[in-house]
Order: structure tokens, then C-alpha cells, then sequence
């Protein structure tokens, strides 16, 4: 059965001895409630409110009503790091999960040495977002970085790759699908569940490999797929570190990396307008909601679920 | 703190100088007090100061070494420092600042001065006058830490915009060092142009310009203007394109590197630039970087006056200020550092010219046979400059903080062609203008 499987039947359970159990649960998860009402919503909460006012953190906020929404019509600098974002997601997401899968393929083929491989390849999605990474990628990229050398090898000249206003969104994306480790190992989890019997009574239908593919594995894996697009899609919107530590926390070159995170940054701390910075939070959580939305309501025709009744 | 003040209160009374008591009274409350001083007082129980600076590896260490001296003499006092990069310094201050956690001790930066005086953070100085002495300071150089005749900062150091020159490289392709005091723009683009040509291409001549804005000041006053006027910007668009107009020459005549190689050394600081890797043969700093410039690069440099500056367009900048928070409960301890660190010759033979040539003339004048061979060529370089030194340009009003990243985009946005000189010279204004009308309160 699959994850989401799973909770879809949990939301039926009513029997009490399960109601009792659900007690249990709820208060080993009550730490967790506590730090969310406390880290999470509390400051989401305020971040509402302050997106009403105008705050530069040395004063006190100052209601100003809907007056940053208005502007974030007209600020053309939000609506670059729009694109850039929309283009960073759409390009990167994709890229990573169609990555993750075939690896987590190839590994679910029974490899010897399995667990050093799904370690090794789990590894870049523990470090992607972190700063080291970052200034790693800045080494590879660089005119005089590895890449370049390497190309050297061959007779190409290389380039400033993340100097470059055409090439430097490029280089983030490679990061991004880089950390493919994580939807992996789900992606490993998933192939896990698909009952052998499955396989056994296609091949005995002489389903050749490609035809179980399309026809089990696909499918049944449908679930994963959707799980695993749903956080990627959230995280690559909320992308910050390896934007900021590239581009020295300009969004350049030419603005050609300006994630929306960064930009929201730089009007709260470099510019201390704290509270369009707030309001631009907002308006990425409706964005990323909507998105989620979507992506649900388009799942009903796409994502099987093996236990449906 | 308090019942000291008010036993002094008493005190003052009893000598019958009724106003006095009254100032002393209003001295008592943060911020509020103007006229003469309030005569402060030491506390006798131990007392916890937060000092907070940015700077680099070097500062730090010359730092902590001041509040070791300092605490040594001052055994009730301690100094808890907290430190960190310049990037990271404003997102922590400010941050501080709205948990209600202001640092009792605050290295300033002119840039940001009047933003956070304006809110009410600062001290007012003059309040702290009965401990912390300023009689040695020049009244222009301490002027430029006064805003509407409130002192909110020392001056620290003095800086002015410099263009380094590589003098190794220069003989090594045969280039003489130009004449400074007569060079004009030209000759320098000229000059530039000539080594990177000689080079073959192994070093650039010049680093670009237009990612601060030192530059731009120097700029706008050789051509009679100043970037701000009050609470709006004076800069006019003609001239702003100009500098642009003659990057862009410079940069097309081959005399700067291409535009990809400057953005990626750009966002690399200091550590990563041509004139600290020893890749270019000319490059505008300011003089306090010359001492971190030479220990990364290993080789000659020297700092020659910015082209055409005959005309008084050259100033001192002060490199930062010493502040103080408007919250502090400890205010005759607070004063009692930052007058150490001020005036003291303990702390100025720790410091030497780290934070720049000190801004204080009798320390300045103490320091100065102390200095290393770099920092004297600084001093004189200094000192031959006052001659056409002019008045400190008007102050930056608040908000204008954010021309950082103002002028770094626009700047890249006409090396990349994105944008005309003209195009960017109006989007520049606007953009700044509003941060400026953002930050008014």
C-alpha cells in the first residue's frame, strides 16, 4: 500500500479502539503542534498583519492598508523575479523527478552494493541548499572553475557560466536537479510496494519489460510521483541559499537569478520595507497554494490509487 | 544608574543651579536631553556592555585586543563582543534592533546613519559629553557624524576614494606610474588600456567601476552636483549617464575587463579581485583597503589621486562611527568605551590604522611613526590630498542604504547592454527616490 494510500484509509477508521489509538498519536505529535503553533503559524500570523503596514523594523509598523499589494502590481522587479522563479521550478522539477526515477530504477534492479549507491546518490539532497554547496558551484562555474578546464580538455573554450546573465539560471538548476537523492529514495520505497504478482502475471501474458513498465510500474507508482512533485514544486519555489550565495546576494547577473525569496530579502533587509516584504510572502504562499490546488484536482486523472473501492 | 543621577540631580541643586536640574532630570529619560550635559557616573556594581562591529579577521583580533586593555583598567565593565562580515551586519542590527535588543556600543556606517538616527536607535553623543571628549576631532570631520546639529556618531577614520595602482605590474610592461596630480579621465582609460595591451591579455588595466558609491560622489562633485539634497536625490540624469556613458568607452576601448569577468569578481569581495589577485593594473578602492589589498596581493600598490581632483572634488569619508544605542541603561559606561576607543592611545596602538587613518588628529599625529610602511604612504597620501579636499558631501538622507543594490544592478544592466546610459540614469533616480520616500517618516 502506498503512503498516501495509507492515510486515505486512516480518515475512514472510527472503530474506538482506534479512536483511543488516534489519542496516542495525537499526543506523541503534540510537541510537534506546539513548535508549529509557536515557529510556524504564530509569525505567519504577523506576517499578515504586517503586510498591511509599513515597517522598517526600527519603528513600530504603521497601517498603511492594501498599499504594498498595490505596489506589488507595478514593481517590475517582482514581476522579473517571477519569471525567474516560474522558469527555475518548471525547468528544474521535472528534470530532478524524471532523474530520480530512472536512477531509482536502475537501482531497484537488485544492484549489488545497493545501499552504498542510494547513500552516495542521497548524499547532494543533504547538502544542495547549504552554503558550502553553494561556493562549491561558484568553483565549478567560475571563468577559471573545473568546467572550464574540463571543456578545455576537449579544444572549447568555457565561459563565465555563472557570470553570465544567459547561463547563470542554468548552473541553479543543474544544482537543483542535482539533489535528486531525496524523490530517489522515495521513488526506491514506491518500486518496494509494487507486489510481485503483478509482474509475474504480466510476464506469464508475455508483457515484455517496457510493456510492465508502462503498464505496472507506471502506474502504481503514480502516487509517489505526485507526492514527490507536491514537495519538490513547494521547495523549489521557497529556493534561497544557493541564489544568494552565487550571486553574492545581488540576484545578478542582471537580475538573471533573482529568486522571488531573494528578492523578498532584499526589500526586507537591504531596504527595510519589512512590510512589502510580507505582503510578497503572502502573495508566493497564494501562488504555491493555488499551485498545490491544482496539481490535486488535475491528479484525479492521472494518479492511481491501487486500494481504490 | 538611576539613583546615582539623582543623588548628582541633588547635588547640582544644592549648588543653586536650578536649570541644571532640570537638564539632568531630562537627561534621565534616553534621547531627550539637549543643552549642557549630564554629568554621568560609573556604576559601582559590575556592568555588561554589547559592543557589535563588522570587519574582516584582522579587525576582529585588533578588537578583542582593545577590550581586553580596556577591561583590564576597567575591571567592573565587561565588553561582550558580537561581530560579523559586513554583509551580515545590517540584517543582524536590524533584526536586533526590532527584537528590542539594541547593542549598547554600535559600529556605524555613514550610509545608514541618519536611517537609524531618524528611528530613534542612536544616542544622542552630546549627553555623554562629560565623559566622552570630541575636542580633538576637526569640526568638518566630526560634522559628517552630526545630523541637524545632533551628534549621533564619532568619526573613526578618515577615507578618501583612491585609484590603486599595481606599481610591479606596471614596470613589469614597461608603464610609467602617471602623474597624478595632473591626469585627467582620458589619460587614465588611456594609461589603463596601454598595460592591458602590452599584457597581451594576462592582466586587465583597470577594474570597472559602478558598484558603489564612492565613485559616483566623486563623480557627480567634479561636475558641480551632489548625489542627495535633503531627502531627495540632486544627482541629474545627464551626468549619471555620463559615468555610465564613459564605463561603457572604457570598457569597449578594452582598458576593463568584459562584463562577465567583472560580475563574477564583483560578488567574490575583495579576497576574489583583480587588484588583490594581482590581475589588474589599476583599480578604484578606497585608501582604508589598501592595507587589505597588499596582504592579499603580495605586491606594490600604491594609491594615486582619482583623475582631475585639482578642482576640490576629492573628500574625506569618514570610514565609520562610533554610536551608541538611545536605550542603553549603562550610559557613563558606554561612554567610558567609546572614549577609550576614541581617544585613548592604548586602543590606537592596538588599532593603528585598521578602522583608517584615525579621524582624531592628536592620536592620528601619535600613530602615525607607528605605522607600517603601507599605512604611512596612506597618512601622506592623506595629508598631500587636503589641499583640494572639499566639504564632505551633504549626508546620506534615511533609506538610502539601499543604493547598494540600486547602483550594483544598474551598473550591470548597462555593462550587459540591457539598459542605455540614459535609460539607466532615470530608472536609477526613480529607484532610489523611492527608497528614499520609503524610509520617511
Amino acid at each position: 500500500m502506498s503512503a498516501l494510500g495509507e492515510l486515505r484509509s486512516l480518515k475512514g477508521a472510527a472503530a474506538p479502539k482506534q479512536r483511543k489509538q488516534n489519542k496516542a498519536a495525537f499526543l506523541f505529535l503534540l510537541p510537534w503542534f506546539v513548535g508549529l503553533a509557536l515557529i510556524t503559524v504564530g509569525p505567519m500570523v504577523a506576517s499578515f498583519a504586517l503586510s498591511f503596514t509599513r515597517y522598517n523594523l526600527l519603528s513600530p509598523p504603521r497601517f498603511n492598508g492594501v498599499e504594498n499589494y498595490i505596489r506589488m502590481l507595478e514593481d517590475e522587479r517582482l514581476h522579473k523575479a517571477l519569471v525567474v522563479t516560474f522558469q527555475y521550478v518548471l525547468v528544474s522539477v521535472p528534470l530532478q523527478l524524471g532523474l530520480a526515477l530512472v536512477l531509482a530504477l536502475v537501482l531497484d534492479r537488485g544492484l549489488r552494493g545497493l545501499a552504498l549507491y542510494r547513500s552516495a546518490f542521497y548524499l547532494p539532497s543533504l547538502l544542495g541548499a547549504s552554503v558550502a554547496i553553494a561556493i562549491l558551484w561558484r568553483q565549478l562555474f567560475g571563468v577559471d572553475g573545473l568546467i572550464n578546464i574540463a571543456l578545455g580538455w576537449f579544444g572549447i573554450e568555457g565561459q563565465g557560466w555563472i557570470s553570465n546573465p544567459e547561463t547563470a539560471l542554468g548552473t541553479l538548476m543543474i544544482l537543483n536537479v542535482w539533489t535528486f537523492g531525496a524523490p530517489m529514495v522515495i521513488f526506491l520505497a514506491g518500486l518496494r510496494q509494487i507486489p510481485v504478482m503483478y509482474y509475474e502475471a504480466a510476464s506469464v501474458d508475455g508483457a515484455n519489460r517496457m510493456q510492465q513498465f508502462r503498464h505496472i510500474t507506471l502506474p502504481m507508482l503514480t502516487p509517489i510521483i505526485f507526492f514527490n512533485l507536491i514537495l519538490q514544486l513547494i521547495g523549489a519555489f521557497q529556493s534561497f541559499t544557493q541564489a544568494f550565495v552565487v550571486s553574492g546576494g545581488t540576484g545578478g547577473p542582471v537580475d538573471s537569478t533573482l529568486f522571488y525569496t531573494l528578492y523578498l530579502y532584499q526589500q526586507g533587509f537591504a531596504n527595510l520595507n519589512m512590510g512589502y516584504a510580507s505582503a510578497m510572502a503572502w502573495l508566493l504562499l497564494v501562488i504555491i497554494a493555488a499551485l498545490t490546488a491544482i496539481n490535486f484536482w488535475a491528479s484525479k486523472y492521472w494518479v492511481f490509487y491501487d486500494d481504490q473501492d | 544608574m538611576r539613583g546615582i543621577t539623582r543623588r548628582r540631580a541633588g547635588f547640582v541643586a544644592a549648588i543653586g543651579a536650578a536649570t541644571l536640574v532640570l537638564t539632568a532630570c531630562a537627561g534621565n529619560d534616553a534621547g531627550g536631553g539637549e543643552a549642557a550635559a549630564p554629568e554621568l557616573k560609573l556604576s559601582d556594581e559590575p556592568v555588561t556592555l554589547s559592543f557589535t562591529w563588522w570587519g574582516n579577521d584582522t579587525r576582529h583580533a585588533a578588537t578583542e585586543e582593545i577590550i581586553a586593555a580596556f577591561e583590564a583598567e576597567y575591571p567592573n565593565i565587561t565588553i561582550e563582543p558580537q561581530y560579523t562580515d559586513w554583509a551580515g551586519y545590517w540584517d543582524k542590527l536590524s533584526t536586533s534592533v526590532a527584537a528590542g535588543d539594541i547593542p549598547d556600543i554600535i559600529q556605524m556606517d555613514e550610509k545608514q546613519l541618519s536611517t537609524y538616527a531618524a528611528n530613534g536607535v542612536l544616542a544622542d553623543l552630546g549627553e555623554l559629553s562629560s565623559i566622552l571628549s570630541t575636542e580633538d576631532f576637526p569640526e568638518a570631520v566630526l560634522g559628517t557624524g552630526a545630523l541637524d546639529g545632533t551628534q549621533y556618531g564619532v568619526p573613526v577614520g578618515i577615507n578618501s576614494y583612491t585609484i590603486i595602482a599595481n606599481k610591479d605590474l606596471l614596470d613589469q610592461y614597461g608603464v610609467d606610474l602617471p602623474d597624478d596630480e595632473t591626469w585627467t579621465w582620458d589619460d587614465f582609460v588611456a594609461t589603463a588600456e596601454e598595460v592591458a595591451t602590452a599584457s597581451g591579455g594576462a592582466i586587465v588595466g583597470t577594474q570597472s567601476w559602478g558598484f558603489e558609491d564612492g565613485g559616483l560622489n566623486n563623480w557627480l562633485r567634479q561636475h558641480g552636483e551632489s548625489l542627495y539634497d535633503g531627502a531627495e536625490v540632486a544627482a541629474s540624469e545627464e551626468t549619471l549617464a555620463g559615468w555610465w556613458e564613459f564605463l561603457l568607452e572604457a570598457t569597449e576601448a578594452g582598458a576593463t575587463p568584459d562584463p562577465a569577468a567583472t560580475i563574477e569578481r564583483e560578488s567574490g569581495g575583495l579576497a576574489e579581485s583583480f587588484t588583490a589577485t594581482n590581475a589588474s593594473a589599476f583599480g578604484p578602492w578606497w585608501s582604508n583597503q589598501v592595507q587589505a589589498l597588499r596582504d592579499a596581493s603580495g605586491q606594490d600598490l600604491v594609491a594615486l589621486r582619482v583623475p582631475s581632483t585639482a578642482d576640490g572634488s576629492a573628500y574625506y569619508k569618514p570610514s565609520m562611527f562610533w554610536s551608541a544605542s538611545a536605550k542603553t541603561e549603562h550610559q557613563a559606561e558606554v561612554a567610558t568605551f567609546l572614549d577609550f576607543l576614541a581617544n585613548s592611545e592604548e586602543a590606537a596602538d592596538l588599532l593603528l590604522a585598521e578602522r583608517g587613518v584615525p579621524a582624531n588628529e592628536k592620536i592620528r599625529e601619535y600613530i602615525t611613526p607607528k605605522l607600517d610602511e603601507v599605512n604611512q604612504t596612506v597618512v601622506e597620501f592623506l595629508d598631500g590630498l587636503a589641499p583640494e579636499v572639499g566639504d564632505a558631501p551633504p549626508a546620506t538622507p534615511p533609506g538610502g542604504g539601499a543604493i547598494e543594490t540600486i547602483i550594483d544592478q544598474h551598473t550591470q544592466k548597462v555593462l550587459f547592454g540591457e539598459l542605455t546610459p540614459e535609460q539607466a540614469a532615470t530608472s536609477f533616480i526613480e529607484e532610489l527616490q523611492r527608497a528614499l520616500d520609503d524610509a520617511a517618516i
